[in-house]
């Protein structure tokens, strides 16, 4: 069996990956061209590189039809429903930081906890004729942390691809949940993240999924070692 | 449309729903997916099966009667009351059980007998599965949002945690958290200096800051929460939390959501534990007895009902009743109905319109036949 392991086609993600599984001793070649979106392992003919998107990895990684992945935590835990089930977290590779965080405005003076939130989604209705609108491209974790860690039903997700931090101010959405690393974006945008409202911290994981196949297949731990050890 | 996997008393159902006065209702299997996401929250988002039209309309499949009945009765503007019935599929992503499956029940919109029309309901769904499960013992879960409520006002808890334990109520683990975090509050602090300046002051300064704040920074003072809307709720919570719980109110709640006892002793129970805690809980309690005494009219065995004081349903639009039956012994709800007074004006309907009703679980009472 070939063992594939999909790693991110571009940016710092890609940089980033290829460093460390040098360091592993598993230095990747691309096949063909620099810009192939295929490559192998030097040494080891039983490894297949795929280069995709970070987010279709998370979806190779839920199908099974990679068996490792070079991905963010947020993708994975975003893309997959009962993530734990479907995949392991290998390692944590320590790049790509970014945490998953429920964000106000901060002129919310009274708003400093998800419990805070909570009453302001229950009396948003009565008040506005509307439920408290989020606006996200994260559906499942908004759902999972607002719903089942802390209770709070009344809201409405608002999809937002882009510029999420713009939509409180332009009246799209009265907060988010959205990815941030240092925070300056949403400072920039008037917004303020909740002390008890980060989601996830996350970052760029080597995931394995979870497959049949993998046991008592050598290879696999092997890997993973050999990339731990590299950390 | 007869379906061929219909279950097999669904005629019967039918008749006995005619029997009754209802008149059937059908209603679109696809629907609008905004009216049932804003009625039961977000949540549901993953519980049911979601589409989009051609222009972007999110749609989803029927996932249950009630809200399609009130909507339809609100666009027919027909007068009240109307009493409504329904028998077709709905569609849910479940854990266990098929994910379409045949839900029937009856909706009264209208009525304005609120304890008369509360004991209907409650009786109409225990006859029908007598009748469906002949010589098996049913059993029946009753409570009552009504009651609660006013035992959280009478105990004198400031106005916020009011709203929060109402909102929680049926939750049993939110509604711990609450009762928690009640026990031990937590001061607010973390202002910035002049912040604290204007919090000392009076509220039209701390609203003046807040909207000239807003508008230096680009948000509408009107698209979403207002400068007073913020203001009004710093202060109160800030007021919340320098005020001292009474030790003796949070045992009363936790007292009077432990009890749970047949319905016929309910009433007696209920005034009892208002006098011993000397709260003033008058007008909930003679709406319960009213209904207590209405379910005895038309002779239901009151020692088949139970009263449990924490059984609710955590969502903004029931108002009173609810109530789940069972077959004795056995916790498969097979009928859930309850009081939703509040569903028709938040669906848009222009005056209050009382509502009561239950719904059947086909699939679970295919079941129980067949055993």
């Amino acid at each position: 069996m070939t063992i594939t392991i999909a790693l991110p086609s571009k940016g710092r993600m890609k940089e980033d990956a290829a460093a460390i599984f040098e360091r592993a001793g598993l230095p990747i070649v691309a096949v063909g061209n620099e810009r192939s979106y295929r490559g192998r392992v030097e040494g080891w003919d039983d490894i297949e590189i795929a280069f995709l998107s970070a987010s279709e990895i998370s979806r190779e990684i839920g199908n099974g039809s990679v068996d490792f992945g070079v991905t963010g935590e947020d993708l994975v835990r975003e893309g997959l429903a009962e993530a734990d089930r479907r995949m392991e977290i290998a390692a944590r590779l320590g790049f790509g930081h970014a945490d998953v965080v429920v964000a106000v405005p901060e002129i919310w003076l009274d708003v400093d906890s998800m419990a805070d939130l909570g009453d302001v989604a229950a009396d948003f209705r009565a008040r506005h004729g509307r439920r408290l609108a989020i606006a996200t491209k994260y559906w499942r974790l908004t759902q999972q942390f607002f719903s089942g860690s802390h209770g709070i039903q009344l809201y409405r997700i608002v999809e937002s691809l882009g510029a999420t931090e713009g939509a409180p101010a332009s009246g799209s959405a009265d907060i988010i949940v959205d990815i941030t690393s240092t925070g300056s974006t949403l400072k920039a945008n008037h917004l303020k993240v909740l002390p008890d409202g980060v989601i996830l911290k996350s970052e760029a994981c080597l995931v394995r999924a979870r497959k049949q196949a993998h046991e008592g297949d050598q290879r696999i731990g092997r890997i993973i070692e050999a990339i731990r050890g590299a950390l | 449309m007869p379906l061929i996997n219909m279950p097999d008393f669904a005629a019967k159902l039918l008749d006995d729903f005619a029997a009754r006065g209802a008149l059937r209702i059908d209603t679109p299997v696809i629907q609008p997916a905004a009216p049932f996401l804003d009625m039961a929250g977000e949540d549901l988002r993953r519980r049911i099966f979601l589409t989009e039209s051609e222009t972007g309309e999110s749609l989803c499949l029927r996932p249950e009667f009630t809200i399609p009945v009130c909507l339809r009765h609100i666009e027919s503007a027909t007068g009240t009351p109307r009493r409504y019935c329904y028998l077709g599929e709905v569609f849910r992503q479940r854990r266990d059980g098929e994910n379409e499956f045949y839900q029937a029940g009856i909706e009264d919109l209208g009525e304005t007998a609120i304890a008369a029309a509360d004991a209907r309901a409650v009786n109409d769904a225990v006859q029908i599965i007598a009748g469906l499960l002949p010589g098996r013992p049913l059993a029946v879960t009753l409570g009552d949002q009504a009651v609660f409520e006013a035992v959280v006002r009478a105990l004198g808890l400031p106005g916020g945690w009011q709203k929060r334990l109402i909102q929680a109520f049926g939750n049993t683990a939110q509604i711990e958290q609450i009762l928690l975090r009640l026990a031990s509050p937590q001061p607010v602090t973390g202002f910035a200096p002049d912040l604290a300046t204007l919090l000392g002051g009076d509220e039209a300064a701390l609203i003046e800051h807040i909207d000239r704040t807003m508008q230096e920074t680009g948000y509408s003072t009107n698209a979403s929460r207002s400068p007073r809307e913020i203001a009004t709720r710093l202060k109160e919570k800030l007021s919340l939390a320098e005020t001292r719980l009474d030790g003796t109110a949070l045992l009363l709640l936790c007292e009077f959501l432990s009890l749970e006892l047949p319905l016929g002793e309910a009433s007696a129970a209920l005034a009892g534990f208002a006098d011993a805690a000397g709260l003033s809980l008058k007008g909930a309690l003679a709406g319960f007895e009213e209904r207590v005494a209405a379910l005895a009219d038309l002779g239901i065995d009151l020692s088949r009902i139970t009263y449990r004081a924490a059984f609710g349903r955590p969502l903004d639009y029931y108002t009173g009743l609810v109530f789940e039956v069972t077959r004795a012994g056995d916790g498969a709800v097979l009928a859930g109905g309850g009081r939703f007074d509040r569903l028709l004006t938040l669906l848009g309907a222009r005056e209050d319109i009382p509502a009561v009703g239950f719904s059947l679980w086909l699939d679970r009472i295919e079941q129980a036949r067949a055993r």
